[in-house]
């Protein structure tokens, strides 16, 4: 028994225990929690990609399996140390004097087999349905974050990653803001991006498009089940390309209804919010600037204001900062080309108003300088 | 450093035209790689047209 | 054949001169092929340097001890530095070196020409290593985080290390480009007489085909930087929709240049191969003639399918389609190729030295790496695998077996040659042992990774794939310092060791064989009779 322990001890330590571990991965893997394949697919379409995967993938392993009896039968047999004497004219033979037309025939048999049904379903992929009741979205990629659009219903989402202390077990995976579909409705997406280039990607719906800044790309989508679905962009997109996760939560048409209502009433609430001629004090600016500043400004800028240069500069006592409000205002809604600073006029004028009193105050800036919407709105 | 001995003037003019023309062939694939191109074709379509 | 009896007797003054001046100045082929490789060697080491960072770092879940960015500059570096700085110039390398030793030319056409494409590639590395050193320095701007690829619009936001970036590209495809007009004058002009193309050895033609590749889609590549740096600098918008450009044109141009690159390291490992498996197989290569068609059948087709790396652009279905079948098709003359390397082994009298272990191993991954570039092919299922870790996995096993493995072959068949020395086969079984195992370690689980969903190019991941990342890095850890053990059997051969006979193997075919081992200074100044 001892013996045994130690004999096994012995060859976990070198190349076997490496193998070994793998092995054990290998067989856990089937019931573990982390795949060894795609997740089960959510959409019709998404289903027919997966069979198209697993069969190719049939065929690939037969002729590996093929390639590798022939190479090791002859590796086996026909060795100078078995004895074997090398066939000096096997060239000349019918067989290799034709194999150059066999071989060809052969593998044509397969790519037409493979190329076959993967075009059926290539057709249902790309052709989007042109009905009248399909819904659309408007994904927009932003560094880093995602924009959706609910044209039809005049929804717009943000969707950020949640840092670690609160995402927990699906840090890069949970967003604050959730992609909410419907099931059962043919969906739409209209991808383009706000800098540089993303992808959307999510497994359960087996679409990955890539989004361009300056043009739209479009896939679509039916979803045919509930669910929470979990994906990330896909094109290297700059420094946080890991931070950009898409979380779907696929919910049943009622149920979406309901998401709907509830999120025109939140968007009602705050265009009244914001319209009131309100003469706004520097703690209410301060205390909504905050939680605005954090979610939108945060991810470059810091949450310390110390910033991440060179790519992404200091705001605390940078010359924008504590320097005139115009210049600040300019800066915020218009970007700033050529680096990563986008234009965030599509925020109303209290955000701005709101965000650009933080950033002049916190962090020691303490310029005193209090923004109002109005000014905004002057500066716009 | 010296011209080598080994090839004749002849041999050597030989590999030295191949040389050019090969050349060549990468500066017209640098070229063309300039889209350019699109533009005269759009005018050459534009004009076909009228 | 005036030629050769009027510069018989010349020959034999001078023999190799002493000093650096003979690196610095040396218009000889086997000088400038022992440089050639000696850089590689370098640069292979700075590339799986970059590599162990990598892995390093996505060891576990979280960001351990590399910035977002300076992750990405490693990842663009370590393609850059293994595809132009190790194996492109390992290839020209064995290229120098055999092409004129193999088709009996006393050296290449251009023998100062050959000097100035090695003589470049110092200087782009500097440019390469200066890219990524910059940023360290005040107001040295932001590093390279785009990748190899160096998509626009991305890389008009990096900083002054781009610009070091696009010289080094510039420079280093001079030095390919040049290399190539060599080679192509060489080959075309300077073979042996008797020696017609079709009797030309195997790892001549696939150089030949390589030559016109890189002659062909260099250039692309240079334009598509040069077009990139205006945009940056001089306020085009070659790339920029803003201003009536396209994004997706450099992706094209790119790719243009970026899928025969594939095929330009591939070839000259295949061309290796074409000797290493006759040689200790004991018979001739099978299928001369369909070796010939089939390369260059891949290297058409190559150049014509180059945006299945670009399926999810938003193409035209036409467009895909098309793209999707040229490159199913790829399959055939490829397959025919592996085909021909199974019937080479088949009924030979096979031995297993080194070059032949690596041999097989390519045999049997690159199959493994060309069928998971089919399902990469089809594009609905690539609608999935697409910029996945899957790729990643993919494309290493091509690379790795189909282009470096082939060069290993290729060193430890000719380093008898090239030293007078034979190297510890026991050593070099063990490297061959240790290599291929933690290769497969590496890259083996990054498919299920890819599978899982796990995108490629990020610094952090979801705990969900940490277990195959802790075994992918293990492996790599094992697979990088492995090389230390090739650097140490290639200095010891060289310091020493069992004399080489002239046919350092027993079934080594060709004229390089029937010079000394290591051969003279100059060599086939008489050039000799092919029959």
């Amino acid at each position: 028994m001892q013996n045994q322990i130690k004999q096994t001890n012995r060859s976990l330590l070198g190349i076997n225990g490496v193998l070994a571990t793998i092995l054990l991965l290998a067989t856990a893997g089937a019931s573990a929690e982390y795949g060894l394949n795609f997740p089960e697919p959510a959409a019709n379409v998404a289903q027919e990609i997966y069979n198209i995967h697993m069969m190719t993938m049939g065929i690939a392993t037969v002729l590996l399996v093929i390639v590798f009896a022939i190479v090791f039968y002859s590796l086996y047999f026909h060795r100078k140390s078995r004895g074997f004497e090398a066939d000096q004219e096997f060239h000349n033979s019918w067989f290799g004097n034709w194999s150059w037309v066999i071989v060809p025939v052969m593998v044509l048999g397969v790519d037409l087999t493979i190329a076959g049904k993967a075009d059926a379903v290539l057709k249902k992929v790309w052709d989007v349905p042109k009905e009248e009741n399909i819904m659309d979205v408007k994904v927009t990629g932003h560094q880093w974050w995602w924009e959706f659009d609910y044209l039809d219903h005049d929804i717009k989402v943000e969707s950020r990653y949640v840092p670690k202390e609160e995402s927990g077990d699906l840090y890069l995976r949970e967003v604050d803001n959730r992609l909410v579909l419907p099931t059962g409705v043919k969906i739409r997406f209209l991808h383009t991006s706000a800098d540089v280039l993303h992808a959307f990607w999510v497994p359960e719906l087996a679409v990955k498009k890539d989004a361009i800044p300056g043009y739209v790309t479009e896939t679509w989508a039916e979803l045919n089940r509930e669910g929470v679905f979990r994906g990330q962009c896909a094109e290297l997109c700059g420094t946080w390309h890991a931070r950009m996760p898409i979380v779907v939560e696929s919910v049943s048409q009622e149920k979406f209804a309901a998401w709907v209502g509830e999120q025109k009433a939140i968007k009602v609430a705050a265009a009244a919010e914001a319209s009131t001629d309100k003469t706004w004090s520097m703690d209410e600016l301060m205390a909504k600037g905050k939680p605005l500043y954090e979610t939108k400004c945060g991810a470059c800028h810091q949450a310390t204001g110390l910033g991440l240069p060179p790519a992404f500069p200091a705001l605390k006592g940078s010359a924008l900062t504590v320097g005139p409000i115009a210049g600040h205002l300019d800066i915020v809604l218009n970007g700033k080309e050529g680096t990563a600073m986008q234009p965030w006029n599509s925020l109303n004028d209290l955000e701005i108003a709101a965000i650009v009193t933080y950033e002049r105050n916190a962090w020691d800036n303490n310029t005193g300088d209090v923004v109002q919407p109005a000014d905004v709105k002057q500066a716009r | 450093m010296r011209i080598p001995e080994y090839q004749t003037p002849e041999l050597r003019r030989k590999n030295v035209r191949l040389a050019w023309g090969l050349a060549g062939l990468a500066l017209f694939f640098l070229i063309t790689s300039f889209p350019f191109w699109s533009g005269i074709f759009r005018i050459v379509g534009t004009q076909a047209l009228q | 054949m005036s030629t050769t009896t009027l510069t018989h007797d010349e020959a034999h003054h001078h023999e190799a001169p002493k000093g650096w001046k003979r690196w610095l100045f040396s218009t000889n082929h086997k000088d400038i092929g022992t440089l050639y490789l000696l850089f590689a060697l370098v640069m292979l080491f700075l590339g799986g340097a970059s590599a162990m960072l990598i892995r390093v770092e996505l060891f576990m879940p979280g960001i351990q001890m590399l910035d977002p960015d300076l992750y990405n500059n490693l990842v663009t570096n370590h393609a850059l530095i293994m595809i132009f700085g190790a194996v492109m110039p390992a290839a020209a390398g064995l290229a120098n070196w055999m092409i004129p030793m193999m088709i009996g030319a006393p050296d290449m056409a251009l023998p100062r020409m050959n000097n100035l494409s090695f003589w470049v590639l110092p200087a782009a590395a500097t440019m390469l290593i200066l890219s990524f050193v910059v940023p360290f320095f005040p107001g040295g701007g932001t590093q390279i985080n785009t990748g190899w690829t160096l998509y626009p619009p991305l890389s008009v936001q990096v900083g002054m290390s781009m610009d070091f970036l696009i010289f080094a590209i510039h420079l280093l495809g001079i030095s390919s480009v040049l290399a190539s007009i060599n080679i192509i004058v060489t080959l075309l002009n300077m073979r042996a007489p008797g020696m017609t193309l079709m009797k030309m050895p195997m790892f001549c033609w696939t150089w030949l085909v390589t030559a016109f590749l890189l002659i062909l889609v260099v250039p692309v590549l240079a334009g598509g930087v040069t077009m990139l740096l205006f945009d940056r600098h001089f306020g085009t918008s070659f790339f920029d929709a803003a201003g009536g450009g396209d994004p997706v044109l450099f992706q094209h141009l790119f790719w243009f240049f970026g899928h025969p690159e594939v095929y330009i390291l591939l070839l000259p490992s295949i061309g290796v191969l074409s000797h290493v498996i006759p040689a200790f197989s004991r018979k001739p290569l099978f299928g001369y003639k369909s070796m010939v068609g089939a390369m260059l059948a891949v290297a058409t087709i190559g150049m014509v399918v180059w945006a299945h790396h670009q399926y999810t652009i938003g193409m035209s279905l036409g467009a895909v389609t098309y793209f999707m079948i040229g490159t199913i098709l790829i399959s055939i003359p490829v397959g025919l190729m592996i085909f021909n390397f199974i019937a080479t082994m088949w009924r030979g009298a096979m031995t297993f030295e080194t070059p032949m272990l690596f041999a097989v191993g390519i045999v049997l991954m690159f199959t493994f790496g060309g069928l998971s570039g089919v399902m990469l092919a089809v594009v609905p299922a690539d609608m999935q695998y697409h910029d996945s870790m899957f790729v990643v996995a993919h494309f290493h096993y091509v690379l790795m077996p189909g282009a470096v493995f082939g060069l290993f072959a290729g060193v430890f068949y000719w380093l008898p040659k090239w030293t007078g020395h034979m190297y510890d086969e026991k050593l070099g079984k063990l490297f061959f042992w240790v290599n291929v195992i933690s290769f497969n370690i590496t890259f083996f689980p990054q498919h299920f990774l890819g599978l899982a969903g796990m995108p490629r190019r990020i610094v952090d991941y979801n705990m969900i794939f940490t277990e195959f990342n802790v075994v992918s890095s293990i492996g790599a850890m094992v697979f990088g310092l492995s090389h230390l053990l090739f650097l140490y059997i290639v200095i010891k051969t060289m310091r020493g060791g069992k004399k080489a006979e002239k046919r350092a193997w027993e079934g080594a075919k060709g004229l390089e064989w029937e010079l000394d081992s290591p051969p003279a200074f100059h060599t086939w100044t008489v050039a000799p009779q092919v029959k």
